[in-house]
């Protein structure tokens, strides 16, 4: 607590100094107070990994939660892992050029790579099967 | 929507239950073992594919990548290996590769092997270390032809399930120099 203290400044000591006035929480309690806005925050990351917006409204008057930290968590979502691999125009070149070279890959590593280098490239669809006996 | 890759972390703990597979060693690596190897014992670290079908997130299948080192003299076989000093050779280990019985043959152990062999190409290509191989253990005939499809080859008689894909070959383009 006392590093999570000397790690914040005055201002926003006094932003959660009020939030755990209007949590109805006393200054003892500060380990619950971080639990219940730890569990507070994690739904609303949770919510926006699943791909939810979350709102709120006031009968017509609708205003969708808007921050960074969830850009961010949408970002990272949105980027496949296979993106990690990016070439250059040039490396796909050489890339290419290397698979018509004597190195003679079998289909299946030659479409991986292929895909690999292929922007376009996204998971399969997939059916879920009815339960399979163990 | 699509399936996504994620590394494994807690928030996934819910899902990994349901995993079924034909062979129980790979659901009971996921359901007990993943975990603590990815974040306490830092073993492997495993990458799991989440589909967002309409009832709820499932897991489709998963992935764990480790280091290993394959014993020199094992690699006889390889002409292009042989040539190496006579030390351990080093690679990425592609530990577990599985997909849930239910959405077999639909493409996703092909998507997640493309997957491990882009982090791993990354890693060679731009991470700070240097490694030769792609390594796995074939846990079955029909997992051996999978990846024989995939550029694996048998590492020798002495290990059976052991296959390795030598990576210099794939890596020319990228040591190569404008």
């Amino acid at each position: 607590m006392a590093r999570f203290q000397a790690l914040t400044n005055t201002v926003l000591d006094a932003e959660l100094e009020m939030l755990r006035k209007r949590l109805g929480l006393e200054r003892s309690q500060k380990a619950e107070f971080l639990r219940e806005i730890a569990s507070l925050a994690a739904w609303v990351v949770q919510q926006t990994e699943q791909g939810r917006e979350i709102q709120a409204r006031d009968g017509r008057s609708v205003e969708p939660l808007v921050h960074p930290a969830l850009e961010r968590v949408r970002a990272r979502k949105a980027r496949p892992l296979g993106k990690a691999l990016e070439l250059s125009d040039r490396e796909v070149e050489r890339l290419t050029a290397v698979l018509e070279r004597p190195f003679n890959p079998p289909a299946g590593l030659r479409a991986a790579l292929a895909s690999l280098a292929n922007a376009g490239r996204h998971p399969p669809k997939l059916r879920w099967k009815k339960a399979v006996a163990a | 929507m699509p399936v996504r890759i994620e590394a494994l972390e807690p928030s996934h703990r819910p899902l990994l239950m349901g995993f079924q597979n034909q062979h129980p060693s790979l659901c009971e690596y996921l359901k007990r073992y993943a975990l603590r190897h990815a974040t306490k014992d830092l073993l492997a670290r495993t990458f799991v594919a989440i589909d967002d079908a309409p009832t709820g997130p499932r897991l489709a299948g998963y992935f764990s990548l480790a280091t290993v080192s394959v014993d020199r003299a094992a690699a006889e076989k390889h002409p292009d290996l042989t040539r190496l000093p006579r030390f351990p050779i080093p690679g990425v280990l592609l530990a577990r590769l599985a997909v849930d019985a239910r959405v077999q043959g639909q493409g996703l152990g092909r998507y997640l092997f493309e997957e491990a062999l882009g982090l791993t190409l990354q890693l060679a290509k731009a991470g700070p270390v240097a490694f030769r191989l792609l390594v796995t253990d074939a846990i079955d005939a029909t997992a051996a032809r999978f990846y024989e499809r995939h550029g694996l080859v048998r590492l020798s008689d002495e290990y059976p399930c052991r296959m390795v894909l030598d990576l210099r070959p794939i890596l020319e383009p990228f040591r190569a120099r404008d």
